[in-house]
């Protein structure tokens, strides 16, 4: 009985591939039955030399050292695929696989320059494009309606709105904060951003295996959450990777808000909202499952609702929806390894799902992730259809439905 | 039943018998010192010890001590009273005492078994037999009540398991009645063409014994009828069955079959159950030519004269004198009395929508193994032809194993005849139709007599077996219906897209949809996968914890035709031996109302999870049925004027135990 108490007080506070075996987590992987379908779900499971399945083999044999010299995992985008098939449902995306990541990145003798170079910008400037962080509110000068900053005001807000890198930078981002920033002003949201103290979440830093980068970040954060300490009641994120962080890791550091993604949160408001989609809009649109919104944490059926719910929307499923969607490439570093894909001669992935979606003959390609819309935009574009198909936010076809 | 004033009284020459169960109790209990101990407490005129207090020796020894030194209460600090209470209470009773003039104390799995420390594991035996011994000091003299046994057999579901319960018992002379809810009997068997592992045709095994059924003097089949209400105990059910409308008459329809060539609806056009609506059927049918009882049904969803009531009734007209058609027919409620119970009630199969990487209902090209049954069946609705649903016959199929089984997101559980239907499957696609058949499998698993020897056969034949789970299926894409199945072959070690032209799922077993509200209704268990729960996975396989009632087939856990027939012989032999011995032994353990008490405020009557306890109108008094009472005690703690007691667990027997224990010595 004695026994059990001290088991408690020892237990290491940290999982790595050492004390793996300690946490239930990491005591899953001995109950693999080496079926393979991580290996035949996940997108780059061809080109792998050891796909998620024979990591666990290795693993079990002693013998994973191996795995750190290969370049394997690299491929991994983080797509959640082979955890939410997993009939043993071995935590491999969010548990095993960054914990592998990072010892390959270890002995990796040169890490890609562009994913390098992203996340050096990342620590240094706290957004992987390298922008000054001076310039993070400057879309907001472009609104039509005033965007309140949380350390320029002396009232507490209700939500505070994490707006996050690519919507705050990037051109095609910035038309989805924008899009928002109109939605909540319609629906009356009492909000306010960060401004230029916000950074990155640091969610992707995580998935590939850049534990400390993560941390770092993770951190600044924690640190400027608690500074506004009672100034906000609840937050609310375009950023789905960033939402991830705040669901699962940041509570680790005490982060005990209610946190919400913009999807579900504009569903919430959907009765609402509905009476303000006044104009028609006559597309055939098909909506790309971000993997972690959908995948990682079930919400196939909002976005869809919010998509419908807009008049003259007429909805089409690619081949690959829901549970089974195609990783647009972009998770876990897959965002700044294009060159190196193309170097190894791999297909990229937002072309495969680029593919899938002018298939089904719709004109827009819906989406809900800020990384997306650039690479979609990128992939349709090589392969000429850009003409054929527009990628715009679910926030952007929302905001032009509202008649302004 | 005695009044508490007489209670006050205490025995004063109790016997302790303790076990030294070889070294399991010994090993950590000092046992001589426990015995030096016991010989010590008040009222006890002498403790002894033994190697094997069980063994025919031990229970000499308690006998012979009661005689000679004139014991009058027994105590015996051994095992768990699940496995010798009964051993000890009829040696206490051979040595010439009331059975119940006996006290057992566990200091093996409460005591032994679970401390290292000996000194603590001492005084613990210590606490326990001193509780002991002064609750037995207040024991009384208690009589063990005898219930009859009904000798008549209600059998629930008449699928494999249900008829051959149903047989042997009706062959043994006794009756038995056999409820159905579909419009015939046969249950899953019935829709198969061949059987693992011999391939014996499964109409040519199941047809005679389900006519065998419909011809037994003893059986009284009712079809299209559903168990609405069990009450009693065992020895003694009242049931209530209720037989829904065929609106033909059983006694007036020959099975001429003439009505259904009649209807108006020249062609058929109603999706057909049986065929999994891969065939039609007309609003007036037979689920298929072998069907037992040979009666036509009518579905009143999709006739004409239920909708309109304007039909021209051309059914009608040729039935003619006949007149076995009745529109009119109502909901009827039979209530019959029975022994013993048999649940046959099977299982359904997985529901493949529920994994949508497998695109069963989105791509046509898929079908479930249930499906494929149907299609290779001579009396299918494609006379046995595998074809594709647009006539084409498949080149290549991939059968994709574990569907719904082995995975944390639909089933854990193995589903344990996949494997081998698949195989079988495999041969018989192959035979039909010469095409590519793929195996898509984890583990094949072949346990079984002649199984290995099935599967060696089906791989040389030509199999391509690929070791792995199915990852995802989608279409090719030119437009053509072939569907592309990517797997990791992890022999291998490689990715693989195989396309082929007919997917085949399957499909796990489940436990019936309607499995709890059964359960309830006959007061059994279910397990965690939803299926019933036998008495013990070993030593009771088809008990339940409900005496009387007992388990047969796939409702008791997904199983092969072979063992499904073995359970419902064994089931049919557990009702036999009760039903032979005429009687069984009731505890003694009830509850009783202490009716000058009892104020009739009727809190106890809906507490009682056996619905033992009825109210007496003219007394306004509480009144609990001791052969229903099952001793849980939830009315005695219930009763807010303690009127309520309980035998062998009064009120003043509790608290000495608990002082007993208590009490520091
Ligand atoms: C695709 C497939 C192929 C198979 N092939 C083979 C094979 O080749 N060889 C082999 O040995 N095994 C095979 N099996 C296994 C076989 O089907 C089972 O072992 C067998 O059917 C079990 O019989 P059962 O009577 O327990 O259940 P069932 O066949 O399911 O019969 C249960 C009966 O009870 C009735 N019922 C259910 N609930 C109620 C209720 N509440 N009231 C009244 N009636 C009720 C049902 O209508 C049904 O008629 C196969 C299984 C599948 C899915
Ligand atoms: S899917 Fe899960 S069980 Fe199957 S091989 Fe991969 S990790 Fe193992
Ligand atoms: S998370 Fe996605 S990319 Fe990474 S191993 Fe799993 S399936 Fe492959």
């Amino acid at each position: 009985m004695g026994t059990e108490t001290t088991l408690v007080s020892e237990a290491p506070c940290e999982i790595t591939l050492e004390n793996f075996l300690e946490f239930p987590e990491g005591r899953k992987v001995l109950s693999c039955i080496q079926c393979g379908l991580c290996a035949g779900t996940c997108p780059y499971g061809d080109v792998m030399d050891y796909p998620p399945r024979r990591i666990i083999a290795m693993l079990r044999a002693g013998m994973l050292e191996k795995v750190f010299h290969s370049e394997s995992l690299l491929n991994c985008v983080a797509c959640y695929a082979c955890m939410a098939k997993c009939p043993r449902d071995i935590r491999l995306t969010e548990v095993l696989l960054p914990l592998v990541k990072e010892e390959i990145f270890v002995h990796l003798p040169e890490v890609p320059p562009e994913l390098q170079k992203a996340l050096q910008n990342t620590l240094r400037y706290g957004n992987p494009m390298g922008e000054s962080p001076r310039k993070r509110v400057a879309w907001t000068k472009t609104t039509d309606v005033p965007i309140p900053i949380l350390g320029e005001m002396s009232r507490p807000v209700d939500v505070l709105w994490f707006v996050e890198c690519y919507t705050s930078y990037h051109p095609r981002g910035q038309d989805n904060s924008r899009a928002l920033a109109k939605i909540f002003n319609g629906l009356g949201i009492d909000f306010a951003i960060l401004g230029n103290e916000e950074k990155c979440a640091g969610e992707c830093a995580r998935l590939v295996g850049e534990a400390g980068l993560f941390g770092t970040l993770q951190d600044y954060t924690m640190t400027l959450f608690r500074r506004y300490e009672g100034r906000f009641n609840r937050i609310v994120t375009s950023g789905a990777h960033a939402y991830d962080a705040f669901r699962y890791q940041y509570p680790a550091l005490g982060f005990d808000y209610q946190v919400d993604h913009t999807m579900p949160f504009l569903f919430q408001h959907l009765e609402q909202l509905k009476p303000m989609l006044s104009r028609k809009l006559n597309y055939r649109v098909t909506y790309h499952d971000a993997c972690c919104l959908g995948r990682h944490n079930g919400f196939y059926e909002e976005p869809r609702a919010l998509l419908t719910a807009i008049p003259g929307v007429k909805l089409v499923e690619m081949t690959h929806n829901r549970i089974n969607s195609i990783c647009c490439g972009g998770g876990g570093g897959g965002m700044w390894l294009d060159t190196y894909y193309k170097a190894k001669g791999y297909e990229r992935l937002s072309e495969r799902r680029v593919k899938e979606a002018v298939a089904t003959g719709a004109d827009v390609l819906a989406i809900s992730c800020p990384y997306e819309v650039s690479r979609f935009e990128d992939a349709a574009k090589v392969l000429g259809y850009d003409n054929k198909l527009v990628v715009r936010d679910i926030s952007e076809l929302l905001a032009e439905a509202m008649q302004s | 039943m005695q009044e508490p004033s007489e209670r006050g009284s205490r025995a004063s020459r109790v016997g302790v018998f303790v076990c030294h169960c070889g070294t399991n109790i010994a090993g950590t209990v000092d046992v001589c010192r426990l015995v030096e101990y016991a010989g010590t407490l008040p009222g006890v005129a002498l403790a002894r010890e033994y190697k094997y207090m069980c063994s025919d020796p031990g229970q000499e020894l308690i006998q012979q001590e009661i005689r000679e030194h004139g014991l009058d209460r027994v105590v015996v600090a051994a095992c768990s009273p699940c496995l010798h209470e009964k051993t000890f209470r009829t040696a206490t009773a051979k040595g010439g005492l009331n059975a119940y003039h006996f006290q057992m104390v566990n200091i093996r799995e409460h005591d032994s078994w679970v401390h290292e420390d000996k000194d603590a594991a001492l005084e613990k035996a210590k606490d326990l037999v001193r509780a002991a011994v002064r609750r037995v000091r207040l024991h009384q003299a208690l009589e063990t009540k005898r219930a009859s046994i009904n000798p008549d057999v209600l059998v629930v579901g008449g699928g494999i398991a249900g008829i051959h319960a149903a047989l042997t018992l009706a062959n043994a002379g006794k009756h038995v009645y056999l409820v159905e809810r579909e419009p015939t009997i046969g249950g899953h068997m019935a829709k198969f063409d061949k059987t693992f592992p011999t391939l014996d045709c499964a109409a040519c095994i199941l047809t005679p014994k389900m006519t065998a059924v419909k011809a037994h003097p003893n059986i009284t089949l009712w079809t299209l009828s559903e168990v609405t209400r069990v009450e009693g105990y065992v020895g003694n059910y009242q049931v209530n069955v209720t037989r829904k409308p065929r609106y033909v008459l059983e006694d007036l329809c020959v099975g001429c079959l003439e009505c259904i060539e009649a209807c108006v609806y020249q062609q058929a056009k109603v999706l057909d159950e049986f065929n999994l609506g891969l065939g039609k059927r007309k609003p007036i049918y037979i689920p298929f030519p072998q069907a037992v009882p040979l009666l036509v049904v009518i579905d009143p969803e999709t006739c004409i004269e239920f909708k309109s009531h304007k039909c021209k009734k051309t059914c009608v007209e040729i039935c003619g004198e006949r007149n076995a058609i009745d529109f009119e027919q109502q909901d009827r409620t039979e209530t019959i009395e029975v022994g013993t119970i048999i649940l046959g009630t099977g299982f359904k199969v997985f529901d493949a929508r529920r994994i949508p990487y497998y695109g069963y209902g989105t791509y046509p090209n898929v079908y479930t193994s249930l499906e494929l049954e149907r299609l290779v069946n001579a009396s299918g609705p494609t006379g046995g032809e595998v074809v594709l649903r647009d006539g084409r016959t498949p080149k290549s199929v991939g059968i994709i194993h574990c569907v719904g089984s082995r995975d944390a997101h639909t089933n854990r559980y193995c589903s344990r005849v996949c494997c081998m239907y698949s195989l079988k499957l495999a041969h018989l696609i192959k035979e039909k139709t010469e095409a590519d058949v793929y195996n898509f499998y984890i583990d094949m698993r072949t346990p079984g007599k002649g199984f290995e020897e099935f599967y060696n056969r089906v791989a040389e034949e030509g199999l391509k077996l690929v070791r792995g789970k199915v990852a995802d299926v989608y279409p090719e894409g030119n437009g053509d219906g072939r569907l592309v199945l990517q797997v990791e072959d992890t022999l291998l070690g490689m990715v693989r897209k195989v396309p082929v032209d007919m997917v085949v799922l399957s499909v796990g077993l489940e436990a019936q949809a309607d499995a709890q509200e059964v359960r309830r209704m006959f007061n059994i268990t279910c397990a965690g996968e939803g299926f019933f729960l036998e008495r013990h996975p070993k030593l009771a396989p088809v008990n339940t914890f409900t005496d009387g009632i007992f388990l047969a087939g796939c409702c008791q856990s997904p199983k092969d035709i072979p063992d499904t027939v073995a359970q419902a012989g064994a089931a049919a032999a557990e009702a036999l031996a009760l039903i032979d011995a005429g009687s069984i032994e009731m505890e003694p353990n009830t509850a009783y109302v202490l009716e000058e008490v009892c104020s009739g405020c009727k809190t106890c009557i809906p507490m009682c999870p056996y619905s033992a306890i009825s109210f007496l109108e003219d007394k306004k008094k509480a009144e609990i049925n001791e052969v229903l009472c099952k001793g849980c005690g939830t009315c005695v703690a219930a009763c807010p004027s303690g009127s309520i007691r309980q035998n062998l667990f009064e009120d003043e027997e509790i608290f000495e135990e608990i002082e007993g224990v208590l009490t520091y010595a």
